[in-house]
């Protein structure tokens, strides 16, 4: 993890080379919206149902995470749900076997996940591009597979369920979602701000050039695989402490959290909100979470007519996504130059595998 | 530094107005009005769009506002309660959706009742919410015997039908009908095992062998191997637990395998009128299995069922008909009461005795809120048997309410 | 031994739905270089586009075998012309997400046009019942899907190496860039491979058809598996696709004959093993990992 930049102007270079798109990382104005974004967030319970709006904080989390695969190690996968699930379940079985508070027991969890991301990360990273998309959902459905089978444990297709939220002695009583978002808040905006520091350190950067360029990586002496291996592992322990907060917060855990439209789900998100944004995901989660709710009680029984149809228009369209769109328009009207459109490998130095 | 303090105040401030306003947003004072809100909510949460659209689905939800106009007729100006409204969510069978819009329904849409909740892993979720916001639940769509046992509680009632229900009946009816040698195919998950283990006792209490029972991935397109094995033990009757399309894929291979010529029965768990509508009686030739109600079954049910056509344009499943029933003797307990409060109603409710459309010689248990009623064996017409739509059932055997749940004295409830 | 001998039919009966379908996205794959997400919805599609044909017009099984194929190439065409060729010049990736927007699409379009409970289809008298030879029963449909498939496995093969298209597409699908070096235009084939790989995904439909329950889903568990197929075949080879089908198959009937809770999970720790002892897949070559 040798570089030449040092760690102090990484706003500035870093936010450059990943291509964060220049929001955040110009220090007045990217301390004026991260303020912005706290308050909203802060603000988000009294605009939406709280349920609703921890939902959309999970689903934030677990986009960024993603994106911090895709975007920037530029590896699609379409596997992310065992361990948003499998954190799922560790931590609800933490806090119904053992009463941890639930902080600790969604970080068993996110352990969990980074310990069951090594093997896969190492087998999956063998094969890069398309491969390492089918390789990672093979291997989550595996996990799915055995959740269903081990029915002591898991409960099956009935789900893990009356997972309580402790919250080191402290019961809350009523209006309980209410109170579990702010409790949870801290959690969620600590892995952003983790997989922000990751982007913006060396390691993301040495990250980006493997993306770029692999071949280029290789020769400078970089170990392509083994930066692959530690991204998709940090990636899978955030998703994994976004899916410990989910189960808890909903106070169950079902096999929907292992299963493959889960994984499908986060990817829409994440490229709905721009790939390589990083804070896409967190656009992403709330149209696409708020679409659902209000699609639930329309009577309109087609969900993926809509989500289906939007992605195929901004896969189409807008490949950097509602974030990418957005900070495009702003960055011209202020005049400043822009990051350059990027697909998923800009370079495309992959070995071409047609 | 200037712009971190303006955050850090904004962020403050924020904290504190929520906190403020949060003391105010508690649950609005109850105890003066005996209506919340001066309205009556009955909210049906199922599925909209997935598999159990047919079965209950939108339907549902019109048999619920039938109920409701019928109470309107009925009592007229005497109704307790004027404003009486139905709502709806789709809980896409995801237990986190449902466990989501029951926490809205009843807090939000301030719900008095969520009725129906297909799917056991999302019925038991809402139930956990009814429990936690102390409002009532009536399930009639979930088949998990887990609702009145270990996971039931103080609101939460079930309507129609479950697992050992369904076993027993057929089990016990098949057997004593001299189908005794038995093979049993079960996917291999809660509902399969479950029903497993419910079927193999009534099939051994009445006097009948389980020879092999073969678990089976879930969900599942391919079972001629699983058939190949239950068929090489020359066997009476396959009993069957899959449901849904892994179920019209089980029918379908075992008719393409001939295994009818060969003299063994198929014997199905779970099977809706809704899976023979949309594959045509051909594709279910005989096969025998537990139905909760039948709309074709008296004069009763028919009239109903007819009212229901003009609505709908479709005959009544049993989760239609129950769902009418359930939402008819919420409204006549508040009513009776005078009160929406959970607690009044749930205490009128245990113990009754109840006859209507759907729950005949029905009895809603005080000890586990297990709803009993009578239920039948039911056989699958040929297609010249069939005089009219949705004509498909012929009733063999009435099953009494007595016989067809799980024992009282065996359930794990208790509503400590 | 006699259950052994109907076990591996069953196996091989199931396989070749996996070795069509599997057949379909390698060439794709191979020209185009996009891997289909839609191609499981491509084979639910064309289970429906029988049934739908039966009801309205009462389309024949044997009439079917050849009538969808030739809808479902028409549909690969348009989709082909209309979405997948606008990314074509981009990374693969975006054409697997599109073409998994698409699923998502179809799937609910199919749930909300022919509802959720499956759709009939009257199977064909000739192929019910059982072949007994001696004390061994075989049911008539898996020896029938089983025959079928392997003669349009061996069809699409003499069309690969006996003419001039076919072997230009097998030239791309196993040496892309000496194919393109050596100035051959793959460019004009593109439209009409992806439509011929789209036509075998709904050939294996119309054979599911009167064998399967015809549901808007029963594509989406089915493209799990067969992406495990190609990866365990090797993505750039034909012969790999089909034989990796017919592998899946086989373990997917024994597992579940004796090892009923590990069946599925198996598929899966046969293509980890492949991975582990050769990435490229067993019969794809390295230089293209």
């Amino acid at each position: 993890m040798s570089s030449p930049t040092s760690t102090s102007d990484a706003t500035g270079t870093g936010a450059a080379l990943a291509g964060t798109g220049g929001f955040l990382g110009r220090s007045r104005r990217g301390w004026l919206l991260v303020g912005l974004g706290l308050v909203l967030a802060l603000a988000l319970p009294w605009f939406v149902y709280p349920p609703v709006a921890m939902d959309i904080a999970c689903w934030a989390l677990f986009a960024v995470a993603l994106d911090l695969l895709l975007g920037y190690a530029g590896l699609l996968s379409f596997g992310h749900a065992a361990f948003w699930g499998g954190s799922a379940y560790v931590a609800g079985l933490a806090a119904i076997e053992w009463g941890l508070p639930f902080p600790l027991a969604a970080l068993l969890g996110a352990v969990f996940a980074m310990a069951l991301a090594w093997p896969v990360g190492v087998l999956s990273v063998r094969r890069s591009g398309i491969y390492f998309a089918m390789v990672t959902l093979a291997f989550a459905q595996m996990l799915f597979f055995v959740v269903n089978q081990w029915r002591g444990l898991t409960g099956g297709e009935n789900g893990l369920q009356g997972v309580p939220a402790h919250f080191f002695g402290v019961e809350a009583v009523e209006d309980q979602a209410f109170y579990f978002y702010y409790a949870a808040l801290p959690i969620i905006v600590a892995g952003m701000w983790f997989a922000w520091r990751v982007v913006h350190s060396p390691f993301g950067r040495v990250l980006v050039a493997t993306r770029d360029n692999p071949a280029r990586a290789r020769a400078l002496g970089y170990d392509v695989e083994r930066y692959r291996v530690l991204v998709f592992v940090l990636s899978a322990g955030l998703a994994g402490l976004a899916g410990g907060i989910f189960a808890i917060s909903h106070g169950f855990v079902s096999l929907q959290e292992v299963a493959w439209q889960t994984s499908g789900k986060v990817v829409l998100i994440t490229v709905l909100g721009g790939i390589g944004t990083l804070w896409g995901g967190i656009a992403g989660a709330v149209v696409i979470v708020l679409l659902e709710d209000f699609l639930a009680s329309s009577g309109f029984d087609g969900i993926g007519i809509i989500t289906g149809a939007v992605f195929i228009v901004v896969v189409l369209l807008f490949r950097r996504g509602v974030w990418g769109t957005l900070s495009d328009l702003l960055g011209r009207r202020t005049g400043r130059s822009h990051a350059v459109e990027r697909s998923i490998s800009a370079g495309d130095g992959e070995e071409p595998t047609a | 530094m200037s712009t971190k303090r303006i955050v850090a105040t904004a962020v403050v401030t924020a904290g504190v107005l929520a906190l403020s306003a949060c003391g105010n947003a508690g649950p609005g004072g109850a105890g003066s009005d005996e209506f919340t809100d001066g309205k009556l909510v009955l909210a049906v949460l199922n599925d909209q769009s997935g598999v159990y659209k047919d079965l209950s689905g939108p339907n549902s939800v019109k048999a619920v506002e039938m109920a409701v106009a019928d109470f309107q007729e009925r009592h007229g100006d005497d109704a307790v309660v004027e404003d009486v409204e139905v709502t709806f969510a789709d809980h896409q069978n995801k237990p986190d959706v449902a466990n989501t819009k029951a926490q809205e329904l009843y807090d939000r849409e301030s719900a008095d009742i969520i009725l129906d909740v297909p799917t056991s892993s999302a019925a038991l979720a809402v139930a956990t919410q009814a429990a936690e916001k102390e409002k009532l639940y009536f399930n009639i769509g979930a088949a998990t015997t887990e609702l009145t046992n270990a996971q039931c509680n103080k609101y939460t009632f079930h309507w129609a039908y479950d697992t050992y229900q369904l076993a027993n009946a057929t089990g016990t009816a098949v057997t004593e009908g001299g189908a005794t040698d038995w093979q049993i195919i079960y996917p291999d998950y809660a509902f399969g095992q479950d029903m497993d283990k419910s079927f193999t006792a009534a099939i051994e209490a009445a006097g009948g062998t389980v020879g092999d029972h073969i678990a089976t991935p879930f969900p599942n397109d391919n079972f001629s191997t699983f058939l190949t094995r239950a068929a090489s033990a020359e066997p009476d009757v396959i009993g069957t637990m899959q449901a849904g399309g892994d179920l019209i894929n089980l029918v379908k291979q075992y008719n393409e395998g001939g295994y009818v010529d060969q003299g063994i029965e198929l014997a199905v768990g779970l099977m809706f009128i809704t899976d023979i509508h949309s594959l045509g009686v051909e594709a279910f030739n005989g096969v025998n299995f537990a139905e909760a109600w039948y709309w074709n079954f008296d004069d009763e049910n028919r009239a109903w069922a007819d009212r229901f056509m003009e609505e709908t344009g479709t005959r009544p499943s049993f989760a239609h008909a129950a769902n009418y029933s359930a939402a008819t003797q919420y409204l006549e307990a508040v009513q009776a009461e005078g009160t929406d409060d959970a607690d009044t109603i749930v205490g009128h409710l245990e113990g009754k005795e109840i006859d209507d459309v759907f729950l005949k010689n029905g009895k809603i248990r005080a000890e586990d809120h297990r709803v009993i009623h009578d239920v039948y064996l039911a056989r699958v017409k040929t297609a010249d048997e069939v005089t009219e739509e949705w004509d498909y059932e012929e009733i063999l055997a009435t099953i009494p309410a007595e016989e067809a749940f799980k024992p009282v004295e065996d359930s794990t409830c208790s509503f400590g | 031994m006699n259950e052994i001998l109907q076990y591996t039919l069953q196996g091989l009966a199931a396989g070749s739905f996996y070795a069509l379908a599997a057949l379909g996205l390698a060439i794709i794959f191979g020209v185009l270089g996009v891997v289909n997400f839609a191609h499981g919805a491509c084979y639910m599609l064309g289970a429906v586009v029988a049934a739908v044909l039966q009801d309205l017009l009462g389309l024949n099984f044997w009439l079917a075998l050849l009538v969808v194929p030739v809808v479902m190439f028409v549909f690969g065409v348009v989709i082909e012309r209309l979405l997948v060729s606008r990314l074509i010049a981009l990374d693969p990736l975006y054409n697997f997400l599109l073409t998994f927007g698409l699923t998502l699409l179809l799937v609910d379009l199919v749930k909300r046009q022919y509802g959720v409970s499956g759709l009939p289809y009257t199977r064909p008298d000739l192929l019910t019942g059982q072949i007994t030879l001696g004390a061994l029963r075989l049911p008539t449909y898996q020896v029938f899907v089983l025959a079928f498939s392997l003669l349009v496995c061996a069809a699409v093969w003499l069309l690969m190496t006996r003419t001039r298209i076919g072997m230009i597409v097998r030239a791309s699908t196993e040496k892309s860039e000496l194919t393109r070096a050596l100035g051959v235009d793959v460019n004009r084939w593109v439209t009409p491979v992806f439509g011929f790989g789209i036509a075998l995904a709904g050939l294996a439909g119309v054979l599911a058809a009167p064998f399967r329950a015809i549901t808007a889903d029963m594509g989406s568990s089915f493209i799990i598996i067969l992406f495990a197929v190609v990866v365990i075949g090797g993505l750039g080879s034909i012969v790999g696709a089909v034989v990796a089908g017919f592998i899946v198959g086989l373990v997917e009937a024994f597992g579940q004959a004796y090892a009923p809770a590990l069946s599925q999970i198996a598929i899966f720790v046969l293509m980890a093993l492949v991975i582990l002892v050769r990435p490229a897949g067993l019969f794809g070559r390295e230089e293209n990992a």
